[in-house]
């Protein structure tokens, strides 16, 4: 279902990812956290990713939906947080470093 | 008296354990105030009519840590003679009237320790990285803050 090289798992040994458009063509292992109701549609709670360093917040949205479609019901509730800022689902260039966590934050409901 | 030995501190604890009201006071109170207040959320047993078995918390720690430490900072930033902070904040299952938040902040005089932390749950209801499912009897249900900026409006 997936191209190989575009997932990967924690125990799998990463390969490189093919290049994509309009980004930087190397890749970065980035980590990805799940909480909540994006927890329970995704099946996970975490998993690496390989991503091209430059990518923007709404092209690593669509790439994780590709890979989890049940996420897509939440696209317009949930943001981002990219080393532990905030970040909408827009056109903001993400620079991601590898081993960087980007999280998954639906509403919060926090006190 | 030398009030440099009482360096303005911040307690952040996030536990599954139960919360205790009388170690989060102790935790801020200090001789050169004359102030301590307190805000407890606790659970309630019913919404919209459904009856709440319990409720279930969990958090990104790191980044909620991180974030309870900026809204110390900015308290601190608003009321200068606030004196030491403390946020408890139970994770897991918490059964009905039992506490899922204690905040407690002195300082020398009330208004200052009662406005800050008044502004500490509404700003943690808004900027904290922590979810709570609410249990019915036959089904559960992810609650939003209002205060969210990117919860929808409507459900």
């Amino acid at each position: 279902r997936l191209p190989s090289g575009r997932r990967r798992h924690r125990e799998s040994a990463a390969e490189g990812c093919p290049p994509r458009d309009g980004g930087s063509m190397r890749c970065q292992q980035v980590s990805v956290l799940y909480f909540a109701r994006s927890a329970e549609l995704a099946g996970l709670r975490c998993e690496t990713l390989s991503v091209p360093r430059q990518i923007t917040a709404l092209q690593l949205w669509e790439e994780i939906v590709r890979l989890h479609p049940r996420l897509a019901v939440i696209r317009d509730q949930v943001v981002f947080a990219v080393r532990q800022e905030y970040v909408l689902l827009g056109d903001q260039l993400l620079v991601l470093q590898p081993g960087d966590e980007v999280a998954i934050i639906p509403p919060i409901s926090g006190g | 008296m030398d009030e440099s030995e009482d360096v303005p501190k911040d307690f952040i604890k996030l536990k599954s354990e139960k919360l205790s009201v009388d170690e989060v006071s102790e935790l801020v109170i200090s001789p050169y105030c004359g102030a301590v207040s307190l805000f407890i959320g606790t659970t309630r047993n019913n919404f919209e009519g459904k009856k709440v078995i319990h409720l279930e918390y969990e958090a990104y720690t790191s980044m909620a840590e991180t974030e309870i430490k900026k809204i110390c900072r900015d308290v601190r930033q608003k009321w200068p003679s606030v004196k030491h902070i403390a946020v408890h904040h139970r994770l897991g299952v918490v059964p009905i009237t039992e506490a899922s938040v204690i905040i407690a902040v002195s300082s020398p005089h009330r208004t200052e320790s009662l406005e800050a932390v008044m502004y500490c749950i509404n700003t943690l209801k808004a900027s904290v990285p922590i979810w709570k499912k609410e249990i019915y009897e036959d089904e559960y249900s992810w609650k939003e803050n209002k205060e969210c900026f990117w919860a929808n409006s409507e459900k």
